[in-house]
């Protein structure tokens, strides 16, 4: 399924082609970028194929060989990492996978409400909240993780995913908060201003000027609560225990132990590829979005 | 002025102050009822195998009982544990360091087990000394799952290659010298050094001070050794690095105390410092076989410096609805003889003399070479060591930390000592 | 709080007169109010509780398992006069934040002008580019990190070819901190989306006009895609720096926690979390929080009034 969906998307870009240099105008050019582009690509792929190399070679070879050549090549590691804790990877992906979702929607839709307040409403105290809205990026999650593990105890939600992604519904992340507000003033305030004119309620002017507007930055935050979301640990570690309810990352920390016995690290290097499947075709989906987006400005301009 | 707050009406209270409480549900903790029990351990996914298999063991033994497992590693063990505890929400039974037993038992987190013992809890058929090994300030918080010690782990093939002999319990501080010397200079290995620079492996210092009559700490949580003794450490590895026995300090400084960061994992070093359940772990990560010995003697004839360690222990939270049930699980985990044959020697040698008898026909070369190296240290074994205070922990990062100032030439081994022994005196003051 | 407990003390005379002060503040706030209710919600139920808790548990001895002991502002006074870690975190996250975060965002914004193109391959590029990143926490970045940077590595034997015997970068506390330094701008895939998303919101029509005009691609840029790309270039800073200085991962994963050699990669967060979960002492290490957010907050203040005279906002 691959292949045919990433080419549709390959398409895709090239049909909305706008900006800049294009490969016909000035082959020479577009030949030198592509190469500059692949050589930087392969700096950027190779703890990729570190990796897959190390999940096909034995455990004694992985971390005393410089070579990326193993050795003798063997695909067990990824059934035995599959199929290796007691609950299959399968689970933990669903478990990732329905977090990741609930978060992107909670966090779009949450922090783009809370970001056209801040960007496009007056009312007293706005200052004063985005500061303190700001604030809440700054202080290191590890001195408010005991007490707000003792609230969400209280409130019954440990052991579930609640902690994880009630409070992306309810704006917690202020990084996507601020992303957003400095784009929407980005968008030309002549457009709600007239539509205000016209009588409409800010409610409408969110919903059918803002959003509509904001595709590129909607998907930006989109890709990010997904991936971060993902690649989290720390909140499943606190807020998860029984195995069934763990995560991609909790299971992948369930797999080897640096103190102890014997640890299946080919099979951690399989899971670890594995797990970058389903974040990096999500990346790759949702950048139509990100293409969406200009053409739709573009029109409505 | 002394304010004090009851931590858990405080923290809940206050967090939930400004606004939660609106839509609070109330604590619906399923786990209070009576019969079920939580167990967290930290390790790898062989061991989460024999420790489940052990508990559906126990379950089917127990079918009114219900345990529930949590398995994770190392590093993240630790902060989900103190975050557990903190909340009052700990499992009840917790696997145990013999480092944090001190934190956690002194803080009050954990239950002593005095009163299950001999009834629920039958150590009768341990050694003596390792049931010692988890008591804390006269009441026992933790019991082993199997003995331990200090120990070198050896890349064989690099001495058979040169033709030298494997160390034996005879082997001194010089005679490592001169094996570390003679591999630099002979190894046809790329990178490749005799030993790695122990200086700032504490277990190995300990070793070293126990052997020179003194140990690390006082029953009164007072450093037992002095600059002399740190000094006299330090240079015994500055010699070992002038003459290139072992590795030089930007090498040793890739050891991140982990199995796959040390030096023989890394292929540096034929020699370097480990624990002697950590032997599967290393072999695992080599091609080459790989042996386990016995730290050298500072001069033939004096011992004393090894001791057998708890490896890990279970202990019982002190928050546990039923402290009781949960050491009748650990008493099923340790001395029941189908339980033993599935944990074999992964967590130790295990304490109970029944259980490593009926264990020895199925133990493998590795399983074979861990049991035969604790039983056979001999006098190079002493007692165990008082407890660490507090702060030890603490104490042990410094160790490494002036270790490499040293090592780096940013300390002679003379004003490195010296400089350990104060920071070490006001950690233990601070903690106090 | 302030703003909520006292509505319309201030301007009451201006507002329409059969309405009271609370009718009347609603009609002109309501609005913004409203939207930011999901948010309100959040702050005061998850966050502002916790987060003060931190703070009185900072001038408490708080030990994570025995209850919290008041010892005033002991754990200040011990940081600002007896703290040799202290310190040299601080040197070590200051030298972090100064070098990697211009790196990392010029990086960032250099890949995107280069991809903010119609060209064969975009979306790989774009994906691929971005992979360090989600990587981020994984192991096999230590290792690979180990295998470039340390004696033998990739680096050194790179650098062999031209005679140059160089030292174990990763485990040298010279040049430990620069190895990390390059991992940030490694992994530069974040700012580098959100540079591509802004450039995507500069209307086409500006370039096409300025086009006609014969401007350069060169001249565009500065003219054109830097200006209007001024709010993103601040978020990024903003968010980029605010990071930086909350950085953990990177050197818990490269140093093995250990923050070495020699205390050199001892990042501010790594040295509390230390302190918290290593050394029991969440009342020193919550102390240590909230220094970190006084500096961080004063920077970012810096970043707002700095704002005024570069960044231009369509408002």
């Amino acid at each position: 399924m691959t292949d045919t969906a990433a080419k549709a998307v390959l398409d895709d870009d090239r049909g909305t082609e706008v900006v800049g240099l294009d490969d016909k105008r000035k082959p020479w050019a577009s030949a030198l970028i592509h190469a500059l582009l692949i050589g930087a690509s392969i700096l950027m792929l190779y703890p990729l194929l570190w990796m897959l190399s190390a999940s096909f070679r034995p455990s004694q070879e992985i971390f005393n060989s410089t070579s990326l050549i193993p050795s003798e090549v063997s695909v067990d590691a990824y059934p035995r990492g599959w199929f290796g804790l007691r609950v299959s990877f399968g689970v933990f992906f669903w478990n990732s996978l329905v977090i990741a979702l609930l978060s992107v929607i909670g966090n779009v839709m949450a922090c783009s409400l809370a970001a056209f307040a801040f960007a496009r409403l007056q009312f007293r105290g706005r200052n004063f909240w985005f500061a303190i809205m700001l604030g809440t990026l700054m202080l290191p999650y590890h001195v408010t993780l005991i007490p707000q593990y003792v609230l969400f105890l209280n409130l019954g939600w440990v052991n579930t995913i609640l902690p994880l992604v009630v409070p992306k519904f309810l704006a917690a992340d202020a990084f996507f908060i601020f992303l957003m507000v400095q784009f929407f003033r980005g968008i030309p305030k002549e457009l709600d201003e007239a539509a205000m004119m016209d009588g409409c309620s800010p409610w409408r002017i969110y919903w059918k000027i803002m959003l509509p507007l904001s595709m590129p930055v909607l998907a930006t935050a989109a890709i990010f609560t997904f991936l971060w979301t993902w690649d989290d640990f720390f909140g499943p570690l606190i807020y998860l225990n029984d195995m069934r309810t763990f995560t991609v990352q909790l299971g992948l920390r369930s797999f080897v132990d640096s103190q102890g016995g014997q640890s299946d690290w080919a099979g951690l290097f399989a899971m670890s590829i594995l797990s970058l499947v389903p974040i990096f075709f999500f990346f790759l989906f949702f950048q139509r979005l990100l293409i969406q987006g200009i053409a739709t400005t573009g029109m409505k301009r | 002025m002394t304010f004090r707050l009851n931590r858990r009406k405080l923290l809940a209270g206050s967090a939930a102050a400004l606004g939660a409480s609106a839509f609070a549900m109330g604590p619906g903790r399923a786990f209070a009822q009576e019969q079920r029990l939580r167990l967290m351990w930290w390790g790898s996914q062989p061991r989460a195998d024999r420790t489940f298999a052990v508990t559906d063991l126990f379950m089917e033994h127990n079918p009114d009982i219900v345990i529930d497992g949590e398995s994770i590693g190392w590093d993240d063990y630790w902060p989900r544990l103190a975050t557990q505890v903190a909340g009052r929400n700990a499992p009840d039974i917790i696997q145990m360091d013999y480092r944090y037993i001190f934190e956690y038992a002194r803080r009050g987190a954990l239950a002593a087990l005095d009163d299950f013992i001999p009834d629920t809890l039958d150590v009768s058929d341990f050694d003596e000394a390792t049931v010692q090994g988890g008591a804390v300030d006269g009441s026992i918080y933790g019991i082993s799952l199997g003995a331990n010690s200090s120990a070198m782990m050896v890349n064989a093939a690099a001495f058979e290659e040169l033709g030298i002999d494997l160390p034996t319990n005879d082997l001194t501080f010089d005679d490592l010298r001169r094996i570390g010397e003679e591999i630099t200079a002979n190894s046809g290995r790329s990178n490749f050094h005799g030993l790695s620079d122990s200086s700032g492996v504490e277990p190995f210092f300990e070793n070293f001070v126990r052997q020179r009559g003194k140990a690390l700490y006082t029953e009164d949580g007072e450093l037992a050794f002095d600059a002399s003794d740190a000094e006299e450490w330090f240079s015994l590895w500055a010699e070992m690095r002038e003459s290139g026995a072992c590795v030089p300090a930007e090498i040793q400084a890739l050891d991140q105390r982990q199995i796959e960061t040390g030096m023989v994992s890394l292929g540096h070093a034929a020699v370097s410092s480990a624990h002697s359940n950590q032997l599967v772990g290393y072999q695992s990560l080599n091609e080459d076989p790989i042996t386990m010995h016995a730290y050298p003697r500072i001069a033939a004839g004096v011992g004393g410096g090894h001791y057998r360690k708890p490896s890990m222990f279970f202990s019982v939270s002190a928050q546990s609805q039923n402290p009781e049930l949960a050491a009748a699980y650990i008493n099923f985990f340790v001395s029941n003889p189908d339980a033993a044959s599935i944990l074999d020697v992964e967590r130790g040698v295990p304490e109970s003399a029944a259980v490593r008898e009926a264990l020895a026909p199925q133990l493998d070369d590795n399983g074979r070479a861990a049991v035969e190296f604790i039983s056979e240290l001999g006098d190079l074994a002493g007692a165990l060591p008082p407890p660490p205070p507090l702060g030890a922990g603490e104490i042990d990062v410094t160790l490494v930390r002036v270790s490499q100032e040293v090592a780096f030439g940013q300390h002679t081994p003379q004003s490195g000592a010296e400089a350990f022994v104060a920071e070490a005196e006001s950690i233990l003051a601070r903690d106090a | 709080m302030s703003t909520l407990a006292s509505p319309g003390t201030a301007k009451a005379t201006t507002a329409p007169k059969s309405a009271g002060p609370l009718k009347r503040f609603w009609r002109n706030n309501g609005a913004g109010y409203m939207f930011l209710l999901p948010w309100f919600i959040g702050f005061f139920g998850l966050t502002a509780g916790p987060a003060l808790v931190s703070l009185y548990l900072s001038f408490t001895n708080f030990d994570l398992l025995t209850d919290p002991r008041w010892i005033g502002a002991a754990n200040y006074v011990r940081i600002a006069t007896a703290d040799a870690k202290f310190a040299a975190s601080m040197r070590v996250t200051f030298t972090y934040v100064l070098l990697s975060v211009p790196l990392k965002l010029a990086f960032a914004l250099l890949v995107a002008v280069a991809l903010n193109r119609g060209m064969r391959g975009l979306p790989w590029y774009r994906a691929i580019f971005y992979l360090p990143s989600l990587l981020g926490t994984s192991v096999a970045i230590a290792v690979l990190w180990r295998q470039l940077f340390a004696s033998n590595g990739l680096v050194n034997s790179f650098l062999a070819n031209f005679g140059i015997d160089g030292p174990s970068w990763i485990s040298n506390p010279g040049t430990s901190l620069y190895t990390l330094v390059i991992l940030a701008v490694w992994q530069f895939g974040s700012p580098m989306i959100i540079f591509l998303a802004g450039l995507r919101q500069i209307p086409q029509d500006m370039y096409e006009a300025a086009s006609l005009d014969g401007a350069s691609k060169w001249r565009q840029f500065w003219k054109i895609t830097l200006p209007l790309l001024t709010p993103v270039v601040f978020f990024n800073a903003v968010v980029q720096t605010i990071d930086a200085f909350k950085a953990f991962t990177p050197a818990f994963i490269i140093s093995g926690g250990t923050g070495g050699p020699i205390n050199s990669t001892l990042f501010y967060t790594l040295y509390l979390y230390q302190e918290a979960f290593g050394f029991f002492r969440m009342g020193y290490a919550s102390a240590l929080a909230w220094i970190l957010l006084v500096i961080i907050a004063l920077f970012t203040a810096f970043s707002f009034l700095s704002a005024r005279y570069w960044v231009h906002y369509d408002d």
